[in-house]
């Protein structure tokens, strides 16, 4: 017994080796590589069938499925390729578990593979997207590519039971090193592709994805040109841009060539002031002597130009003092330089008398323009009743030629001199006598102001008050009267400057003594700045104003 | 006669008016459902993944077979006939029974996942955690949607899920830890599939969502 046991042993490995010489074995072990489902409902298992072991060997696929018992075996072979499985739609179930082997089968022997779990739900992959169009969109913008595709056939997307998502990618043919730049297009089944760049071949590729599950493999590559011609327009752009900037260039430089020139037209230069008789210059050099000279100019005020102007003058005395030749209207000439004040000068009151009145007050009229003033002596009503008719003193022609005359206003002498000195303007006194024979006798202060454009009259005085210069205001438009409004102290007496208004027009006078309006030429206009004036007369016997005002 | 047709038509505009209102509010109520569950769906299988690093090598022989999940007993079609012929009703209540049985496992889950004997624990608790925040939106959102539907919609299956704890060892907590994730993870990808099936009924002026 134990000898044919022993017997068929030996037998069996010798025909086993015999059968190793001749090259002939049971089939190697089948290996399962994958299981695919392209649109969830199918899928297809294959695998490596091994060794054949020299002999004609049959591979069978058997699965198990979870929720039921039983083995079943493939149903397709075919319809996937050799060493192939394909599980049509009855056949196919999802989230079960699929427990598969591969037994291969020869004539000595068969093998059966290691097994395999499978859910559906895990291994699908779909295929790639299909017509894939390229095309190439002129528009006179930016051209694009418009690429456009299809699902794979087998995929069923009207159902919801997949959803599809795609991705893109291109590549520059002519760039070797570039890389593929990727987009994804989500559910769209078609992509524009902007920024291209002429005469270039670009490539594209697809993939596309179901769910949750793999995705598949890039289609074939598609290949497009885009064309030249956008270059060409481009350079008619880049000619123009060129050549205007070159002319850009050159107006620039032009600009800073006539800067001058240039800043000239743009930007005119201001023009300063001109004061007739004003020399800026100087006044910048700054020398106080130059400038007050240059101030008290020729032109102004108005009147004759020339310097050797007959100057008559009236003295006006204590009434004591006077003197029988001033009857005679004898008058001091003096040149008085023409100055800028306008203001009228009243004589010192000392408490001394001073004999105001006159039959006569000076008018002065007024001729065309500025140059030339003339004065008359007009009758003054006369205060005093008892007083016998006064001729006046000086007396002017009624026809007032050009010249003028001056007359000053003067308790002394002395103080003439400095009138006439330092004040500079013309004043007309009129010294009248009177006969009364209280004392108020006559002393006749007249003092017109420079531009003779009104005269001032010295109506009369009371000693006790003092010296009262009142000023006729012959009209609204007499503009050199002044009223004297205080009495400050024994050496100042302040004098009212008024505007008079344009028109001469009758006048008034102060005083408790008949008054009669003295009518006036017209005066021509004048345009005079209210002011307070006085005058000081200090205690060396200047008579200085206390403010000055211009005229004109 | 006229003045009655004409009646007739207001009415039928005003009709197709609120009716395309109300569909419109329910197609965009689905496509955003679909959106969670989708993400819902990708956290699992994330999560499957960093579990499946650090496997221990007899694990696969030991973890219970795919059956044994506790939702194995809910009946939900196997294959996309099956599934086309279920009313949209019957399948939003799947859906939202699937997830209403995965409430308690995921407590489990989430309590057990810092104490795992795994290198990325903190990162799967975090995950964990991230997939109640979806699974509890996701739910809310279904909830609503029913309301629109109508009550025939609102019936759902309770499956009890009777997994007291994961083991007592390291190694067959790991692997009731995988085995657990595996079932929802499988789980998801059914109401994700379903969600996505009712949504595309729900828009059918729009083909193109499907």
């Amino acid at each position: 017994m134990w000898g044919e046991v022993g017997g068929a042993l030996v037998l069996l490995l010798l025909l086993s080796e015999v059968l190793d010489c001749i090259g002939i074995s049971p089939p190697g072990k089948p290996v399962l590589i994958n299981c695919r489902s392209p649109e969830k409902e199918t899928f297809t298992c294959r695998w490596d069938p091994g060794f054949d072991g020299g002999l004609p060997t049959t591979h069978h696929l058997y699965y198990q499925k979870e929720d039921s018992d039983g083995m079943y075996e493939c149903p397709d072979y075919q319809a996937a390729g050799s060493n192939s499985c394909f599980f049509n739609k009855s056949h196919t179930s999802i989230w079960v578990n699929y427990n598969i082997t591969v037994v291969a089968i020869n004539s000595l022997g068969s093998t059966v593979s290691d097994p395999l779990e499978v859910d559906v739900m895990y291994i699908v992959q779909p295929n790639a997207p299909e017509n894939v169009t390229v095309s190439v969109v002129e528009t006179e913008e930016s051209p694009h590519l418009l690429v456009k595709w299809e699902p794979p056939h087998e995929a069923d997307t009207r159902s919801g039971w997949i959803t599809l998502t795609y991705q893109l990618r291109v590549k520059r043919q002519n760039k070797k090193e570039g890389e593929w730049e990727e987009y994804a297009s989500g559910k769209q089944t078609q992509l524009i592709i902007y920024s291209l760049h002429p005469g270039d071949v670009y490539m594209v590729q697809l993939r596309c994805k179901l769910d949750h599950s793999l995705w598949s493999e890039w289609s074939t590559t598609t290949h497009t040109e885009v064309p030249d011609y956008i270059l060409k327009e481009r350079s008619i752009w880049i000619v123009i841009t060129v050549f205007s900037a070159f002319i850009l260039l050159l107006v620039t430089f032009t600009l800073a060539m006539k800067r001058k020139y240039v800043k000239h037209c743009l930007l005119p230069p201001v023009p300063g002031p001109k004061i007739s008789g004003l020399d800026t210059q100087l006044l910048k050099s700054g020398r106080s002597e130059d400038i007050l000279s240059s101030l008290i100019n020729q032109g102004f005020p108005p009147t004759i130009a020339t310097k050797d102007q007959q100057v008559d003058y009236l003295l006006v005395f204590d009434s004591e003092q006077v003197t029988p030749d001033l009857q005679n209207g004898q008058t001091r000439t003096k040149n008085i330089d023409h100055g800028r004040y306008d203001h009228s000068l009243l004589m010192e009151a000392n408490n001394k008398e001073v004999k105001v009145g006159g039959r006569e007050t000076v008018e002065q009229g007024y001729s065309e323009g500025l140059e030339s003033t003339f004065w008359k002596t007009k009758s003054l009503s006369h205060p005093c009743p008892q007083k016998k008719p006064f001729n006046n003193v000086t007396e002017m022609p009624k026809q007032a030629p050009v010249s003028s005359k001056y007359r000053s206003l003067s308790h002394h002498k002395d103080l003439l001199d400095s009138l006439a000195r330092h004040l500079d303007y013309r004043e007309t006194v009129v010294k009248s006598q009177s006969n009364c024979d209280d004392k108020h006798l006559s002393s006749q202060n007249i003092v017109t102001p420079l531009k003779a454009i009104g005269y001032v009259e010295v109506q009369r005085w009371k000693k006790s008050i003092g010296l009262q210069v009142l000023v006729p205001k012959m009209d609204k438009s007499q503009e050199d009267y002044s009223t004297v409004s205080v009495v400050e102290n024994e050496n100042v007496v302040l004098l009212k400057r008024e505007t008079v208004p344009l028109n001469c027009t009758s006048c008034k006078l102060r005083g408790n003594q008949s008054e009669k309006c003295l009518q006036q030429k017209p005066c021509k206009p004048h345009m005079t700045v209210p002011a307070k004036e006085g005058v000081y007369i200090g205690s060396n016997g200047y008579v200085e104003p206390v403010t000055i005002s211009h005229t004109l | 006669m006229a003045r009655r047709s004409q009646g007739t038509k207001l009415h039928l505009a005003v009709l197709c008016l609120v009716v395309s209102c109300h569909a419109i509010g329910l197609s965009d109520l689905m496509e955003r459902a679909s959106q969670r569950s989708d993400k819902l769906h990708s956290l699992s299988t994330s999560l499957n993944k960093d579990l499946d690093s650090h496997f221990p090598p007899m694990g696969r022989v030991m973890m219970p077979r795919p059956s044994m999940c506790h939702t194995s007993s809910l009946q939900t079609p196997k294959d996309k006939e099956q599934a086309l012929r279920v009313s949209e009703n019957e399948l939003i209540s799947l859906a939202r029974s699937l997830l209403l049985a995965w409430n308690d496992p995921l407590l489990l889950l989430s309590s057990e996942a810092p104490t795992l004997p795994h290198p990325s624990n903190g990162d799967i608790s975090s995950k964990i955690r991230e997939l109640q925040d979806y699974s509890k939106s996701l739910g809310d959102g279904l909830d609503i949607l029913v309301n629109k539907m109508g009550p025939s919609s609102q019936y759902i299956s309770s499956i009890p899920f009777k997994g007291g704890d994961l083991g007592n060892d390291k190694t067959s907590r790991l692997i009731n830890f995988h085995f657990l994730m595996s079932c929802f993870r499988r789980d998801s990808h059914k109401i994700d599939s379903f969600l996505k099936v009712l949504r595309c009924r729900a828009t059918k002026m729009r083909p193109e969502t499907c």
